[in-house]
C-alpha cells in the first residue's frame, strides 16, 4: 500500500520534471527556438486560441476535429458493417471461404496508406477518397478477426447444440457468434486504430481540412506550436475513441476469463 | 541435556517456534503457529494435514520463499532468509522452465554455479537416467506427460545436491494410477540416493508409504498435532496389516480434529 | 491423404483460381469501354510493366532498387525501434522505479500514430534520411515496448522462485528466466511493429522522397500514371507478404518450445 503511493508520487514527479525540463530548455534558457520546439505554455496557448481562430488553415480546431471524426467514423462503421458479416460468412460457408479468401490474401499485405494515390486518382481529393482508403484499411482486421473467431468455436459446444436439436442457423447465432465476440471486438479495436492513423496520413497527403491537414499546413509555415498541439489532439482523440470501444466491450462481452 | 544438544547439532533443518501471519491488523490471518521441528540427515519426513491447513506455507518458510513473522528456520545451522541452492524444491505445478529441454532443466542449477559443461552434462545425465527419462534429454516440457514432468522436477532438485529436498504435494495433479507409480519411483530413488526430504501431502497412503516420520498438522493455523515414527520395512505394502493399522490410527486422529 | 482430403484440396485450388480469374475479368470489363478505362489500365499491361520495371528504371531507379531503398529504411528504423523498445520494456517491467518514471511520459506519446510525427520530423531533421528513420522508429517502437513490458512483468513468479532455489543470482535470473520468458511476447510485438514500420516507410516516402516504393505510387499519382501506381502497389504487397512470412518463420524457430505435438 505504502509502496504504491510512493510510485504514484514518483510518476507525478516524473511528469512534472518532464514538463519543467521542456519549459526550461525552451522559454527560460532559449536553447531551442520555438520553430523547432515550442514550450508547453506556448502549446497550451495555441490550443486555446485555435479553439476559436481559423487562421492559418481556414478552420477552427473543433471544425477540424469534427471533420476528421466524420470521415473516420463513417469508414470505420461501414467497414464493420461489411467486414464482420463477410468474415462470419467466410468461416461458416466453405464455398464463400474458398471464393473470397484468395482475393483477400492477395489484397491483405498492401497497407491502407498504399491505397491513397489510386483512390485519389479515381475518386478525386475529398471526402470519398478518404473514406474509401480508410474503409479498405479497417475492413481487413474486421474480416480476419470475425473469421478466426468463428473458426475457433469449440466443437464440443457445437455437439452440445446439435444434441439439443439446434439447426445450423440457430447454432450460428446461439453458439458460434457469441464465442467469436471477444475476438471480433479485438478486431474492431485494431480497425479503429488503423482508421485513425490512416486518416491522419490521408489528410497529410491530400486534403483541405481535418487534423492531419492542419499540422501539414502548420509545417509549411513553420508553426511548430500548432504541430505539437495537433499531435496531442490526434493522440487524445484516438485515446477517447479506443476507450469508448473498451467500455462497449466490457458491457457486451460477458463471461470472459479475466 | 547433553544428548538433546547432540541431536540438535545433527539436524539438517531446525524450525524454532516459527509462525506466519499474513496481512496486518484487522485483515490479518494466522496460517502457521509456533511450530518446532527438527529433521535429521537422510530422514524422510512427511508433513501431513487437512487441505488448506498451511502445509505449503510451512514448506515455503523452510524454502525461504516466504519470511517467518516469528521464530527462525535453520538449515545446516544457518538461518534461512532467502531461497538458496542448499535447499531443493519440487513443485506441485512442476515449475519446469518451458524454454529449456529436459537436459537444460536438470543441469540448470549446476550451470548457475558455473560447473563446466562436460562435467554438468555427465552429472545431469546420471540423474535423468535415475528417474527413468533416458532418451528424453532433448524433449521440451510441453511434450511430456504430467508424471514425466514431475520426474524432471525431481531430477532437477537432486542434481543440485542440496542438503534438503522440499517436495510440495508433487503428485497432487497426477491421476491415481500414475500417483502409485511415482510413489514407488520415489521409494526407489530414495533408496539408491539417500537424501533428507521434507514431503508435503494430504494423501494418507502416500504419507505412510514414504515416511520415516509423519508430522500431523492441525487445521489452520497449523500447529503440530502429533508425530508418528513409521518403522515398517521398505518397500512397504499398501495392504499389510501394520500399514492398515497405522492408517486407521491416523484417520481416527484426523476425524477427532474435525469435531 | 484420404480421398476426401484430396478432393478438398483440389476444390480449394480450383475455387482460388476461379476467384482470381473473376477478379481479373471484372477488372478487364470495368475498364474496357467505360470512362474509368481512360485513366485505369487493363490487368495485362500492369503485369507487363511490373516485369519490365525490374530492369528498366522508373524515375532514376529500377523497381528492385526502389524496393532496396525502402527496405533499408525499414531495417534501420525497425531495428533501432526494436532495440529501444525491448530494453525499455524489460527495464519498465522489472524495475518499478523506472516504470513509475517512464510510463506516464510514454502514455502521453503512445496514442500519437507514427504518421502524425511526419510534419514535426521534417521540421526537425529536414527531408533527408534521418526523418524517415525517425518516423519508422516512432511507428514501430511503441508496440515492441508494450509487448515486452507485458512479457517481462508477467513472468511466472514460481519460475523465478525455482531458479532462486537452484542457486541463480539476480543477474542469472534476468538472463536465464526473464529474457527467455519474454521472448514470445517480444515476438508478438515485433510482428505488429514490422507491419506498422512498413506502413510508416510508405507514408514517409510518399511525403518526402525521390526514391523507394512509396515514391513510386505518389510519383504515379502526381503524373497521373495509374500503371505506375498499380505496379508500385503490387511491389508493396509482395514485399509486405515476404516480410510477414520471414517473421513468422523466425518466431517458429525461436519459440519452438511452446509448440505441442511434433
Amino acid at each position: 500500500m505504502r509502496t504504491k503511493t510512493k510510485y504514484k508520487l514518483i510518476s507525478l514527479a516524473s511528469v512534472f520534471v518532464f514538463l519543467a525540463f521542456w519549459e526550461i530548455i525552451t522559454d527560460v534558457l532559449q536553447l531551442l527556438p520555438s520553430y523547432v520546439l515550442p514550450s508547453p505554455v506556448k502549446v497550451l496557448n495555441c490550443f486555446i486560441t485555435k479553439l476559436t481562430t481559423s487562421s492559418p488553415d481556414g478552420s477552427t480546431l473543433p471544425v477540424h476535429i469534427l471533420s476528421s471524426l466524420k470521415v473516420s467514423m463513417a469508414s470505420f462503421l461501414t467497414a464493420a458493417v461489411v467486414g464482420i458479416p463477410l468474415g462470419i460468412a467466410m468461416a461458416w460457408y466453405s464455398s464463400v471461404d474458398k471464393l473470397v479468401k484468395p482475393i483477400f490474401d492477395l489484397l491483405r499485405p498492401i497497407p491502407p496508406i498504399g491505397w491513397i494515390p489510386i483512390m485519389i486518382l479515381v475518386l478525386g481529393i475529398g471526402f470519398w477518397a478518404k473514406v474509401a482508403v480508410i474503409f479498405v484499411g479497417a475492413l481487413i482486421p474486421c474480416v480476419i478477426n470475425s473469421y478466426t473467431g468463428i473458426k475457433q468455436v469449440n466443437p464440443v459446444h457445437m455437439w452440445v447444440g446439435q444434441t439439443f436439436g439446434g439447426t445450423r442457423t440457430q447454432m450460428l447465432f446461439m453458439v458460434a457468434i457469441p464465442t467469436a465476440l471477444p475476438v471480433i471486438f479485438t478486431g474492431l479495436k485494431t480497425a479503429l486504430g488503423i482508421s485513425w492513423m490512416t486518416l491522419v496520413a490521408a489528410e497529410l497527403l491530400a486534403s483541405n481540412n481535418g487534423l492531419g491537414y492542419m499540422i501539414q499546413v502548420a509545417r509549411t509555415i513553420g508553426r511548430a506550436d500548432i504541430i505539437v498541439m495537433g499531435m496531442l489532439v490526434i493522440g487524445v482523440v484516438g485515446l477517447i475513441l479506443s476507450t469508448i470501444l473498451d467500455f462497449l466491450e466490457n458491457r457486451y462481452v460477458k463471461g470472459r476469463r479475466p | 541435556m547433553e544428548n538433546t544438544r547432540k541431536l540438535e547439532n545433527d539436524c539438517v533443518v531446525r524450525c524454532d517456534h516459527i509462525g506466519k501471519i499474513f496481512g496486518e491488523f484487522e485483515t490479518s490471518h494466522e496460517v502457521v503457529k509456533d511450530i518446532n521441528l527438527n529433521i535429521k540427515e537422510n530422514e524422510f519426513v512427511v508433513i501431513f494435514g487437512p487441505g488448506q491447513c498451511g502445509k505449503t506455507t510451512l514448506l515455503n518458510l523452510m524454502a525461504g520463499l516466504e519470511q517467518t513473522t516469528s521464530g527462525e528456520v535453520n538449515v545446516n545451522g544457518k538461518p534461512v532468509t532467502a531461497p538458496g541452492p542448499e535447499r531443493g524444491m519440487v513443485y506441485q505445478t512442476t515449475a519446469l522452465f518451458p524454454w529449456l529441454t529436459v537436459m537444460g532443466n536438470v543441469e540448470f542449477g549446476l550451470k548457475m554455479a558455473g560447473v563446466k559443461k562436460s562435467k554438468r552434462r555427465e552429472r545431469a545425465q546420471y540423474y535423468i537416467d535415475l528417474v527413468g527419462l533416458k532418451g528424453f534429454e532433448k524433449s521440451y516440457p510441453v511434450k511430456l506427460s504430467g508424471g514425466m514432468c514431475q520426474r524432471v522436477g525431481i531430477a532437477r532438485a537432486y542434481c543440485n545436491d542440496p542438503s534438503v529436498i522440499l517436495m510440495d504435494e508433487p503428485f497432487g495433479h497426477l491421476d491415481a494410477q500414475t500417483r502409485y507409480l511415482m510413489e514407488e519411483e520415489i521409494e526407489r530413488i530414495c533408496s539408491t540416493e539417500k537424501r533428507t526430504v521434507v514431503f508435503v501431502t494430504n494423501n494418507i497412503e502416500e504419507a505412510i508409504y514414504l515416511a520415516d516420520r509423519i508430522i500431523l498438522l492441525t487445521n489452520c493455523p497449523a500447529t503440530v498435532k502429533k508425530e508418528y515414527v513409521v518403522d515398517l520395512p521398505r518397500p512397504r505394502s499398501y495392504v499389510s496389516p501394520e500399514f492398515l493399522e497405522l492408517r486407521e490410527l491416523i484417520t481416527s486422529e484426523m476425524d477427532e480434529m474435525d469435531l | 491423404m484420404s480421398k476426401q482430403q484430396v478432393r478438398d484440396k483440389v476444390s480449394t485450388i480450383l475455387f482460388a483460381m476461379l476467384s482470381v480469374c473473376l477478379l481479373l475479368l471484372v477488372w478487364q470489363l470495368a475498364v474496357s469501354g467505360t470512362t474509368l478505362g481512360k485513366m485505369f489500365p487493363k490487368p495485362i499491361p500492369v503485369f507487363q510493366k511490373f516485369v519490365e520495371s525490374l530492369t528498366v528504371p522508373i524515375g532514376q531507379y529500377t523497381l528492385v532498387q526502389h524496393a532496396v531503398f525502402s527496405l533499408y529504411r525499414v531495417f534501420v528504423g525497425f531495428v533501432s525501434g526494436a532495440v529501444v523498445g525491448v530494453i525499455l520494456g524489460i527495464a519498465m517491467g522489472r524495475i518499478p522505479v523506472i516504470d513509475a518514471i517512464v510510463k506516464p511520459i510514454f502514455n502521453l506519446i503512445r496514442p500519437i500514430p507514427g504518421v502524425a510525427w511526419i510534419p514535426m520530423a521534417i521540421l526537425w531533421f529536414g527531408i533527408g534520411e534521418t526523418t524517415k528513420y525517425f518516423i519508422i522508429f516512432m511507428g514501430g517502437f511503441a508496440n515492441v515496448l508494450l509487448n515486452t513490458y507485458a512479457g517481462a512483468r508477467d513472468v511466472d513468479k514460481q519460475l523465478i522462485g525455482a531458479a532462486q532455489m537452484l542457486g541463480a543470482n539476480r543477474r542469472q535470473i534476468f538472463v536465464h528466466i526473464v529474457l527467455p520468458a519474454s521472448v514470445p511476447y517480444i515476438f508478438a510485438g515485433l510482428q505488429v511493429s514490422l507491419s506498422t514500420s512498413w506502413m510508416a516507410v510508405l507514408a514517409a516516402e510518399m511525403v518526402c522522397a525521390q526514391e523507394g516504393v512509396g515514391y513510386l505510387i505518389t510519383g504515379g499519382m502526381n503524373s497521373g500514371n495509374t500503371t505506375q501506381i498499380l505496379v508500385g502497389m503490387l511491389a508493396i504487397g509482395l514485399i509486405g507478404l515476404i516480410l510477414a512470412t520471414l517473421m513468422r518463420y523466425a518466431e517458429k524457430r525461436l519459440c519452438s518450445w511452446k509448440i505441442r505435438g511434433n
